[in-house]
């Protein structure tokens, strides 16, 4: 029970980390960054191949590298090696198109991505993928992801204390000035691509550490496990918790991803397991729908911070009654 | 519709020559290349059908529904459930088309319309339509299971008819999807409902003003994209054997490519795009691994939007 419980919450604080990280994207910048996901696994093959040696699996097997760095060494390279993929996308796309083709550009890559990995066996080993991957310290299995537990809290802390001071920082008031009138930024001398990059390339950082955390706690890596579709499940999460604000990504995180997949545990079996993930995932896409129509802020919604005063929507009604009144 | 491909024909061996095959087989190479071709008119054929179907929609509402694919597939696995029921391929595929008309009919009324009266961005639209593909998806799995499936009939055998090699199936759907095309034409250039889309679809506020009722045009114009959807969907299915809850949401972005080759909101450039698409990804398929022919496709969205995001035959206008 206290297994299942840690287990539970290693997951969740993963899933946490990179919905934080696609906040950043998403919600403060309003990226439509559908290849998210993508950016995690290549942050955990990275992570993975760092940190085991040529010969770590058995049946040999073909990847790059394959140095023996420290853990945190290579967590901290499948992160940069992520941010560095994210600012060559960026370059090429973010840059040039309008929201919706971004994001039929971003899944038109997440796919091609996804099918060089599973078919293109020097770089990746195929479909197979990595296993015996090693573990960050030696230990029991329970005492293992008590302790990766420990460490992803402690990374999920740092990343919603950094994001955090981005909303807070005139960068991130930059980022969300641009994000609602692109126009009047620029009226105001501010216009220019590199905020937005840099707060993508931190990003895509994120998503490979978590991808790194992901692949150390689970010590194995395949395609398979990278799917594509991944990145909209993470984009419902965040939208439903509350995009622009990380307690939403975080609750996201936790009710839609791992209390999802945890109730529908409980639920009476009735066919085989492909049902409960069917039934998850339609759960998922009402939700979404749902939320979009009724309360598009999400559950927790983006705080407009006291100097801003009210948005003029709602401050407008208000003062022509004000006027009326005075008319009469 | 081979005629302008001559000089590419040309280079393209060419430059292939040193590559797949032993030397003194330019013959062999060319009828191997014209075999590749009769794939991808196989191919643009069924693609040609989702790609108008989807440039028709976008043209009227504005904006792209990525839950496309998974309306092929409802389409594709209505027909099938109805063969399995003793009903024959022709009537189930009404069948199929009718049932998804009615689903994005009923799409538009449930998810797209109150979000449209709300007036919200483009994005939010995208982000319903990929919940709605999450619901349509899975909801096939719940139903049929996640199990490929097959049609019960066959093509037919391999048939040479020129030099290409193509089955009877092949031929049919060819012609099905020439005759759909032409009808739609037709039904679009002297029709009353015709001109009506084609004013909403220029501008939706003055197609208004001169009494055109636009809701009832958005969704005939549904129903309509439905219908041309599910057709493809078992085209689609037929010519790649197996149907299962992923197949159309993998082949939307092939679409994609052909409605974006074609311009946006084009269903003219969109048979053109098609043609593109098909030939391009049979022939590379032929040389290349199999295995990135989507890739490819997927290569050439990323592409064209980057360089020319209005598409390669690029007019005023979207319905002209």
């Amino acid at each position: 029970m206290v297994y299942y419980v840690t287990d539970l919450l290693l997951l969740g604080c993963i899933n946490s980390i990179m919905v934080v990280g696609l906040n950043l994207q998403y919600g403060y910048t309003g990226l439509l960054n559908f290849a998210y996901y993508t950016y995690v696994a290549i942050g955990a093959y990275v992570a993975a191949v760092t940190t085991m040696g040529r010969t770590a699996m058995l049946g040999g097997g073909t990847y790059i590298l394959g140095w023996t760095l420290p853990w945190y060494v290579g967590l901290l390279i499948g992160g940069v090696v992520a941010a560095i993929l994210g600012a060559v996308v960026f370059g090429f796309t973010v840059r040039r198109l309008r929201s919706d083709y971004l994001a039929i550009v971003t899944v038109s890559a997440a796919f091609i991505f996804w099918n060089i990995i599973n078919t293109y066996e020097p770089l990746f080993n195929g479909a197979t993928g990595l296993y015996n991957v090693p573990n960050i310290i030696s230990t029991s299995t329970a005492r293992y992801t008590l302790v990766m537990l420990a460490l992803s809290a402690g990374i999920l802390a740092v990343c919603v204390w950094a994001s955090r001071r981005i909303f807070r920082s005139p960068f991130g008031r930059l980022l969300r000035s641009m994000r609602e009138d692109e126009a009047v930024t620029s009226a105001f001398g501010r216009t220019s691509w590199q905020p937005q990059l840099w707060i993508f390339m931190i990003g895509c950082f994120i998503a490979g550490i978590a991808g790194g955390l992901f692949v150390f706690s689970i010590t194995a890596w395949s395609p398979y496990a990278f799917l594509p579709l991944e990145s909209f499940i993470l984009l419902a999460a965040l939208i439903v918790g509350g995009a622009g604000n990380y307690w939403g990504a975080l609750l996201g995180a936790f009710v839609l991803i791992e209390g999802l997949a945890e109730l529908s545990r409980f639920l009476p079996s009735f066919g085989g397991g492909a049902d409960v993930g069917a039934i998850r995932a339609i759960v998922i896409g009402v939700v979404l729908i749902l939320m979009l129509r009724y309360r598009r802020g999400g559950l927790i919604p983006e705080r407009w911070l006291h100097w801003y005063g009210q948005p003029t929507k709602q401050v407008l009604p208000k003062a022509r009654f004000a006027a009326v009144r005075r008319a009469r | 519709m081979c005629g302008g491909s001559g000089a590419f024909t040309k280079r393209r061996i060419h430059h292939l020559l040193p590559l797949q095959l032993p030397k003194d087989s330019r013959g062999l190479i060319l009828s191997q290349f014209l075999v590749a071709v009769g794939f991808g008119l196989a191919t643009a054929s069924v693609v040609a059908l989702a790609a108008v179907a989807v440039s028709l929609q976008v043209s009227v509402t504005n904006f792209i529904n990525f839950a496309y694919g998974d309306f092929m597939t409802f389409g594709a696995y209505i027909a099938w459930s109805a063969t399995r029921h003793g009903i024959n391929l022709v009537l189930a595929i009404i069948l199929g088309g009718i049932a998804t008309g009615l689903l994005g009919v009923l799409a538009n009324i449930l998810v797209f319309r109150p979000f449209m009266r709300q007036g919200v961005r483009p994005v939010t639209l995208l982000i319903a339509g990929v919940g709605l593909s999450f619901v349509v998806q899975n909801a096939l799995t719940l139903i049929w299971g996640a199990e490929p499936v097959r049609f019960n009939v066959t093509l037919g055998n391999s048939l040479h008819v020129g030099p290409f090699i193509l089955t009877p199936g092949d031929l049919a759907m060819f012609a099905t999807s020439v005759v759909l095309l032409v009808m739609l034409h037709l039904m679009l250039a002297y029709t009353k409902f015709g001109k009506a889309l084609r004013a909403t679809s220029n501008n939706a506020d003055l197609a208004k003003a001169c009494g055109i009722d636009s809701e009832r045009v958005v969704s005939i114009t549904w129903f309509l994209a439905g219908l041309l959807t599910a057709v493809a969907g078992v085209g689609l299915v037929l010519q790649e054997s197996t149907l299962d809850p992923t197949t159309g949401f993998t082949e939307l972005f092939v679409i994609f490519g052909a409605v974006i080759l074609g311009g946006i909101g084009r269903p003219y450039g969109a048979m053109l795009g098609a043609l593109a698409i098909g030939l391009l990804t049979e022939i590379s398929g032929a040389y290349l691994n199999a295995a990135y022919k989507t890739s490819i496709a997927f290569g050439v969205v990323i592409v064209l939007l980057l360089f020319r995001p209005q598409g390669l035959f690029a007019t005023k206008g979207k319905i002209s």
